[in-house]
Order: C-alpha cells, then structure tokens, then sequence
C-alpha cells in the first residue's frame, strides 16, 4: 500500500512537471495555431543557460536564474523575430515547418555554444525528500508542482480575463481578422514566444535540479505531448488536469507492469492514451469545438 | 566544357588517394573506413574514442607497413548515431574507399550494416561491448570484447568474493526501454542471475527514461530490498539520477557502471568525481589509470610522435584497443596471403584463426581469440575494473575472470 502511495504521489508530481512542458506548447499554440516541434530543445537551451549562468560563469542562483529567465525571453524573441515576424499571415504548415528547423538549429546551437560535454546541472531545491512515515516526496517535483499549479491558474486567468489574451486568442483565430481589428499580430506571437522560452526555462529547473545536462533531456517534450493533446490545445488550466492523469497512469503503469512484463509499457502507454484520445475525441478534454459553417 | 574537366580531374585525384593500388615504391595502399558520432549522443567522447586511429594507422605504416609492403589510410564518416544514416552513407563509403575493413562506432553500424557485410566481404572491427540480439554464428562484425551483461557477471563475482560470504550478491538494475542495447544488458544480467542464483539475485529491474526525472522512490524501494550493489550500463543522467537519489535518502550502495557511462564521466556530469567514491566501472579492457602501464606508454607514444590530441580515457583505450586489432589482423593477413592480396573476406578468416595476443595490443585489451560461434570471444578474457579510492581514480581489479554465459 505504502509503495503503491509512494507510485501515485511521484507519478502526479511528474504528471505536473509534463503539464508545465505542455503550458509552453499551449501558449505558442493559442498565440499562433502554430505546434512547436522544437518544444523539448526550448527546454534544452534553458538548462544550458542556467548551466552556463550559474556553473560556468559562477553566479549566485539568485542573479544567475533571474538573469537565464531574461537570456531565455531574449532567445524567444528573437526566434519570432528572425523566423516568424516574417510569416505573418502565411500558411499554419509554413510555421510548423519552421518549427522543425528550429529543432535542427537549437541542437547545432547548442553543440557551437557549449559543447557536447554532458553537463551537471545546479541543485536547486533541496535533495532532501519530504518524508511522512513511509511516503517520500522529492522536493524538487513538490515545488515544481506548486509553481506549475500557480502558473497554470494563473495563466489562464491571463488568457481568459485579459484584454492582452483574448488579443492572443483572436490572433490564433485568423492573422488577417486579427490585424483588420487592429490588433497587433506580431505583438502577440512575440509575446507568445517568450512565454513559451520561460516556461521551458522553468522546465528545466524543475527537471534538472541536481541532474545531468545533455540533449537526452529534450524528450521531456516528447513526454508532455500525450498530456497537451489529453487536455485540448487550447486549455491551460485543462493541462494541469492531463498532466495528473498521464503522469499517474504512467508512474502505476512502470512500477507495477513493466517489471511484470520486461520493460516497455510505461513509456509507451500514454502515446496509447494520446492515440485514443485523438480516435474519440480530437478535440481533447478542454480543447475548443469548432463549428464550420459551409 | 573547363569547368567538367576541373571536376573530373579533382574527383579523379580525390579517388586517386584512395583506391588500393600499388605505388612507385611497390607498397600497396589499402583503406579503412571509420564511423564516429560528432553531432549525437556520443560527440562528447568521440575525440577519444577515434583520435587514436589516424596516429596509431601511421605508426604502423611506418613501423610495421614499411616492411611488409603495405600502406594504410583511413577515413571518417560521421553517421551521428543514426542506424539510417549509417546504412544511408555504407553504398557511398564503398564506391569511394572501397575498404579491406570498417571500424564502427556503435549499435547503429551493426543494425545497419549485419546484413550487408558478409555480401560485401568486408569485417567490422567495434569497440564497445557485445549485445545479446547479435550473438549469432559466422560473424562478419568482431567485438573485442564481450556482452556488457558478461562484464557486468565478471564484476558481480568479483565484489561478492571480496565481500565474502556464501549468499548471493543482491543486484538492482536500472534500465530503460529507449534502446534494445540497454534491455538486451539487463536481460543478459537477469539470465545469469537465474542459471547461477548462489551468485547472484536481482532484487529488481527499474525501467527509466533516458533522462530520468527523480529515481527517490524506485531508489528507496530497491534500498529496503537489500540491493549490495545497483547494475547502471545505460548512460550517465541514469548514474547521476541514482547518485542523487541515494544522496537524498542517506544511503551508500556501490554503482557498476561501464565503459562509456565510467566513474569519470559521470563523476563530471554530477559535478565532482569524489561523489562517486567507492563506485565501480567494468569492462573487458585495461583501466586508465596513471599507473606506467605498456597501453600507457603507448598512448603516449601516439601522443609525442604522432599528434594524437585524445585525453587519456576509457573511451580512448577503447579506440585504441579497436584500432589495433584491426591493425594486427591485417599484419596477420599479410603474412599468410602476401601484401598485395589482403581482401576483407581474407582478414576475416585471419580474425578467426589467428588469436591476438594481449601483448600485441599494448595490453589495452586480454587475449583475444575469435570463433565462428560468436562475434565475441566467449572464453579466457579478463575485465579490468576501475574505481574511485580516497578521491583518486584507480583500477580496483586488473584482470577479473568473465564467466561463461548462457545465450539469452
């Protein structure tokens, strides 16, 4: 019983910790219709740049993390200015495309900027699990988890109470009737960019405090997929939700199945999820339902 | 018109370098062909693992080639770890080198190229471990070394020795689905445990993720199970992940590791070797150590003589002992064919009938004696186990028996 506690509370609090992988999707998504490929290498530049802030060039963590949350909203910026400020108004797929390239990029960037070496990263929430009784909870997905919970309320209250989201929202609707009511789209994407750098940034403190840094660490995005499509694109506080689910399931699913059957099924089970949930409802839990009108 | 006939001629001396024709001195030049991982998951030690292989190629030619007649060249194809593109570059690296032998760098060359060597009749020479999947008569590919799972059998009935006793040594291994190799060592463990169970017993397989997010509780479940030792052969987030784990819960039990997730690499990746003291690293080659050693002075040789710029490292023993091998194998040919008929198909046979003494090879790897029955040499070889004592890297065995294992 204690063990199978122990599997629920790690499992939720990694559930989490996709679900805030999941916010970056969501917010590029809800910006710009656009799905970002290069999600999990987002996350990747944000562990180096703590690396690199805090290790490397020896700073304290509290100038060397407030400092890789600017370094990231610079980097998401300039990815909308280089790339997307200039495909405006073109087709969704054009900006998926770019999204893969961008992939490509970051990895050679990363190789060019800091080396193949794998990397440690800072501790930065204690090792130390919270234990009660039998139960240990990792500190540092505990905190992750409260910060995902707090931003993802809070996200969604900027989205869905905002003037600046809703603005967001209508550019996610359609770039030209988005500018023809004088809203700026170019604004919004940008916006939408940097949002989705800091969250990775986020990512990975939470992911990596006290952990390795190499490009391995880029399938969290992968990881987090299942838990944006179970929620619906278009729902933030719907993640929070999905990312308990997945991750519970999964956590249940490796401890209990794979030992049983030699490994294999845990990884595999919330793609399993994400395939029915697109066979039933490929809108997801919370995602929009859009009427066509022909 | 003159710009085809610059390009033709420009192809014709760039094919020219390479073709295996006999000189105005009468030596006939022969090609290796190399994979290496410059953009993957391994680009952070390939300098080391593939630095040795041009000066060690020139120090034959001029030690050994000269002699013999025969000059050697190599060339580098970087497939970054993708068996696609490793099967995607095979068709051109054979127009252009048309090799006598390939040296791999990993799993991708034997998913990609098992098929296609023996049709081509050209051997593949590796440097890392065997896997179970390619445990197959009549091989093509060569691994100097054998299964991981049987280097990981050689350190568990040296610990359990020294730990005295008669039960069995109680194991946990962290695994991880994302790759059969990481499965395929696991299984080999479980098999050995379950055909030798007064040696060894697996309290459990973790399965992780490549890059696991937190080991606590998988960590804490195995602790209460009285694990002795935990069995990490996949990569070094899953070493750092399991240190960090049983740094938070208080707990000290040894980590085996092996050649390309070592006590070093992963001592750097969380941040300071001493926080792996008293882990062990083991694999069927000579340990790194600073001690004067004849793999040593080799290396050094290669690096005053010849430019080699690798670090002195496992992964550089690794491609040294590869390279070496294929180095000898050659020679052997030679003599039994003559300089000017070495052909893959006849260094294959070489490899099969002519043992390689440790000797031979600077030590950097046990004897060596090639059958049909495996890609490995399943009998009479030795692992070197290293580790951290007092903050300092050393070897804690030179030359621990690998047992015999059943297929799995």
């Amino acid at each position: 019983m204690i063990d199978f506690l122990n599997y629920l509370i790690n499992g939720a609090l990694v559930g989490l910790l996709y679900a805030l992988v999941a916010m970056g999707f969501i917010v590029i998504y809800r910006a710009s219709k656009v799905f970002n490929f290069a999600q999990g290498e987002l996350v990747v530049f944000g562990g180096f740049i703590v690396w690199w802030m805090v290790l490397a060039m020896g700073m304290p963590l509290a100038v060397g993390l407030p400092l890789a949350f600017v370094a990231a909203a610079v980097f998401g910026l300039l990815i909308e200015r280089i790339f997307f400020s200039r495909l405006v108004g073109e087709s969704v797929f054009a900006m998926v495309m770019v999204t893969i390239g961008l992939l490509i990029l970051i990895r050679g960037l990363v190789l060019v900027l800091f080396g193949a070496q794998v990397r440690p990263f800072p501790i930065i929430f204690p090792l130390k699990p919270v234990i009660f009784g039998d139960i240990l909870i990792p500190r540092s997905l505990l905190f992750g988890a409260i910060l995902t919970i707090i931003v993802g309320l809070g996200l969604s209250w900027f989205f869905n109470r905002t003037r600046p989201g809703l603005r967001m929202t209508a550019v996610a609707e359609d770039h030209q009737v988005a500018m023809s009511l004088g809203i700026s789209v170019k604004r919004s994407i940008a916006f939408a960019w940097i949002l989705g750098a800091l969250l990775s940034t986020l990512g990975a403190i939470i992911y990596l405090s006290g952990k390795s840094l190499s490009f391995l660490a880029s399938d969290i995005g992968l990881a987090a997929l299942p838990v944006a499509l179970l929620a619906g694109f278009e729902s933030i506080a719907g993640v929070l939700l999905a990312g308990l689910i997945v991750g519970i399931i999964q956590g249940l699913v490796t401890a209990y199945v794979d030992p049983a059957v030699g490994g294999a099924v845990g990884t595999v089970f919330p793609f399993v999820i994400m395939l029915f949930i697109l066979f039933v409802r490929p809108t997801g839990m919370f995602g929009w339902k859009t009427i066509e009108r022909v | 018109m003159r710009v085809f006939t610059r390009t033709a001629a420009a192809w014709a001396i760039a094919a020219g370098s390479f073709l295996p024709v006999a000189g105005a001195s009468g030596q006939a030049t022969y090609n290796l062909a190399a994979t290496a991982d410059f953009t993957g998951p391994y680009a952070d030690v390939m300098k080391d693992l593939i630095g040795s292989q041009r000066p060690a190629i020139e120090w034959w030619n001029g030690e050994v080639g000269q002699k013999l007649g025969i000059k050697l060249a190599v060339k580098q194809y970087d497939h970054r770890y993708d068996a696609a593109q490793a099967a995607s570059l095979w068709p051109g690296i054979k127009a252009e080198l048309n090799p006598i032998i390939m040296l791999g760098a990993g799993g991708p060359d034997v998913a990609a190229l098992q098929g296609r060597l023996p049709g081509d009749k050209i051997p593949m020479i590796m440097s890392t471990a065997g896997y179970g999947f390619a445990w197959k008569p009549d091989p093509w590919i060569f691994n100097p070394r054998p299964t991981y799972s049987h280097e990981a059998a050689a350190f568990f009935n040296w610990f359990r020795a020294r730990r005295g006793g008669s039960g069995p040594l109680k194991v946990a291994i962290i695994s991880s689905e994302a790759s059969p190799a990481y499965i395929d060592q696991q299984r080999g463990i479980e098999k050995y445990a379950k055909d030798n169970p007064d040696k060894v017993e697996i309290v459990e397989s973790v399965f992780t993720e490549v890059q696991p997010t937190d080991l606590t509780t998988q960590i804490n479940r195995v602790v209460r199970k009285g694990a002795e030792v935990i069995s990490i052969q996949t990569n070094t987030a899953a070493v750092v992940a399991t240190k960090r784990a049983l740094q938070a819960l208080g707990k000290n039990v040894p980590i085996l590791m092996s050649s390309h997730n070592g006590v070093l690499d992963s001592g750097r990746a969380v941040g300071d070797v001493k926080q792996m003291e008293g882990d062990f690293e083991a694999y069927a080659m000579a340990v790194p150590t600073d001690e004067k050693t004849p793999a040593r002075a080799f290396f050094d040789m290669l690096a005053t003589k010849h430019g080699m710029k690798s670090q002195w490292t496992v992964t550089a023993v690794q491609g040294m002992g590869q390279v070496l091998v294929a180095l000898r194998a050659i020679e052997a040919t030679a003599k039994r064919v003559g300089a000017d008929k070495i052909t893959g198909e006849a260094i294959r046979e070489t490899m099969l009938s002519t043992p390689i003494a440790s000797d031979q090879i600077f030590g950097t790897l046990p004897d060596l004696k090639f059958t049909k029955e495996a890609p490995f040499p399943v009998t009479g070889l030795t692992a070197g186990i290293g580790t951290i004592k007092d903050g300092k890297y050393v070897a804690a065995a030179k030359d621990a028996a690998v047992p015999v294992l059943s297929k799995w």
